[in-house]
């Protein structure tokens, strides 16, 4: 027996649950490397798009500690246009189902790359980033926010067609209240959570480590973290949930869906094993063959009703 | 990603000299592998750039010092692998006369390339005796050791005139300025970069270094780069 890992994100139908966290794979730079990390997903996230260029934030961007690592990377990334012209053809042709991740600074940054995208051929969701903690305006002071966060949404919503996936910030005090906001604003999923933030102190110059000074924790000291933020928003609010954060293995990716997760997103965790996520699939086929259930959709009725 | 171990450790001055069973390709001189000893349990890898190999083993140089690379210092340990990744030195563009020039335990990237190009002398910086036991794997037959106060840059001045091609690894100042010092004189330069780095094929973006007034990710351009780009820079 071998458990049936279909799932769906809302309407969008999946062959399994696992996918990457946006900014943790460029598959054309890793098919260039001779790694086909890309062809283990249900599906393929971008690294977050803004309206302009970006070269995101000085060096060191990323350092291990204590239960994982700190990225300051601060979305570099070529701007709407040039991703839309070059990088979304390119990473089109991989033949998997896409989801752009859009980041802004302001409401109508979003709004846009949302139109723009619009349309395109091959992708099936757009992710709005709006908790990005590496960058001065925007994104995460958005997301913290109901009221920002609902407005973004719904402008968003009026924009595009495509599915609207919010991914919050796990940095508020309230997460349901921002899910809830989202989920008002007109979102089909959330995905939870980006990282939290965190600071590394180098001991030979007792200054930050990082040259943005403070960073995003990921890795497994994230986990419990967000799997308390899926299980909170899957109890106040009715939306799909992706679920990210620490997942390394198919136990970590049980425990979200048995939070509430009907997906997974896998991270930091590839750096070090970039095929990570066929081994979390197959795992999670052998722990629910182990439980004796046949599906991942018999999950949810089991275990959480 | 394969499994390997290290069959033997040996100190050399303040380093240590990790030789891992060969169950991975080396690469070409100044490509990388990501290493990450089982024992430690941190969540990423360390780039390494391979010094040596034969049919059963794979060396790397490391700076023990604590966490990741300490965990690696140990006959038996378990290793994982992942690489080679990046661009390496081109010795095909190296010319006639070229000059190897290094700097503390990253000269030993050096040992590879100076197999390859066995008429090219060393000339290395360290910043003492100990450290300097580093060069010995370069097997190139002429060397210029330089202690404190000499500088290596000294003893490159006078052998630009008659260079090919500069091929350079160490730390980031020296390098810097060795392809400043070869963007003056005219005189094509290789260098190979440092930066830290969390997954080693292009996805994290961690290991952006400034070239040409441009971030670059270095292990998608580099590690090895064009001297004229860091001149630019």
């Amino acid at each position: 027996m071998s458990a049936d890992l279909r799932t769906r994100v809302g309407a969008l139908a999946l062959g399994h649950p696992v996918m990457n966290a946006s900014g943790t794979l460029d598959a054309l730079a890793a098919r260039a490397a001779g790694i086909e990390a890309d062809r283990e997903l249900a599906l393929l996230v971008t690294k977050t798009v803004t309206p302009l260029a970006r070269e995101g934030n000085p060096a060191p961007r990323v350092c291990e500690v204590e239960g994982g690592m700190l990225n300051s990377i601060g979305l570099p990334n070529p701007g709407l246009e040039a991703f839309a012209a070059a990088v979304l053809p390119q990473t089109r042709a991989l033949g998997r189902p896409l989801v752009v991740s859009i980041g802004g600074f302001e409401h109508a940054d979003y709004g846009l790359a949302c139109a723009r995208l619009d349309g395109e051929p091959g992708i099936v969701a757009l992710e709005l980033n709006v908790s990005c903690p590496n960058v001065k305006s925007g994104c995460i002071s958005i997301g913290s926010d109901p009221a920002e966060t609902e407005a973004v949404v719904r402008l968003c919503r009026a924009a595009t067609r495509l599915p609207l996936w919010v991914k919050l910030s796990p940095n508020v005090a309230d997460l349901a209240a921002i899910a809830l906001a989202a989920e008002r604003g007109g979102a089909d999923a959330l995905v939870l959570t980006n990282t939290l933030r965190g600071l590394a102190i180098d001991h030979r110059t007792l200054k930050p480590l990082l040259g943005g000074v403070s960073g995003g924790l990921s890795g497994p000291a994230l986990k419990p973290v967000a799997l308390a933020a899926v299980h909170a928003c899957h109890a106040a609010c009715g939306l799909p949930i992706v679920g990210v954060g620490g997942i390394a293995s198919g136990w970590d990716a049980l425990e979200f869906l048995a939070a509430g997760a009907c997906a997974v997103q896998v991270g930091s965790a590839a750096f070090r094993e970039p095929l990570l996520a066929r081994r979390v699939r197959d795992e999670l086929a052998t722990l629910l063959d182990g439980r004796g259930m046949t599906a991942v959709s018999a999950l949810k009725t089991t275990t959480l009703d | 990603m394969t499994l390997s171990r290290v069959a033997s450790c040996e100190p050399l001055g303040p380093y240590s000299h990790v030789r891992l069973e060969r169950t991975f390709a080396p690469g070409d001189p100044g490509q990388f592998h990501m290493l990450r000893p089982l024992a430690h349990g941190g969540l990423l890898a360390r780039p390494l750039s391979a010094v040596a190999s034969d049919d059963a083993s794979v060396t790397f140089l490391c700076q023990p010092g604590s966490g990741a690379l300490a965990a690696l210092a140990h006959v038996g340990a378990e290793v994982e692998v992942i690489g080679p990744f990046g661009r390496g030195f081109d010795a095909g563009a190296a010319g006639a006369e070229p000059v190897l020039v290094g700097g503390g335990f990253g000269a030993a990237l050096l040992a590879p390339l100076s197999r390859l190009l066995p008429s090219a002398p060393l000339l290395a910086a360290f910043r003492d005796a100990a450290a300097a036991r580093a060069a010995e794997l370069v097997p190139a037959a002429e060397r210029e050791i330089a202690l404190p106060p000499a500088n290596v840059l000294d003893a490159l001045a006078p052998r630009l005139a008659g260079a090919s091609c500069v091929l350079a690894a160490g730390p980031d100042g020296l390098v810097r300025a060795v392809a400043a010092a070869c963007a003056a004189a005219g005189v094509p330069c290789q260098v190979a970069l440092e930066a830290p780095m969390a997954c080693g094929y292009g996805a994290c973006y961690g290991c952006a270094v400034s070239l040409g007034g441009k971030l670059v990710r270095l292990c998608v351009e580099g590690p090895v780069v064009a001297g004229e780009r860091l001149a630019a820079a």
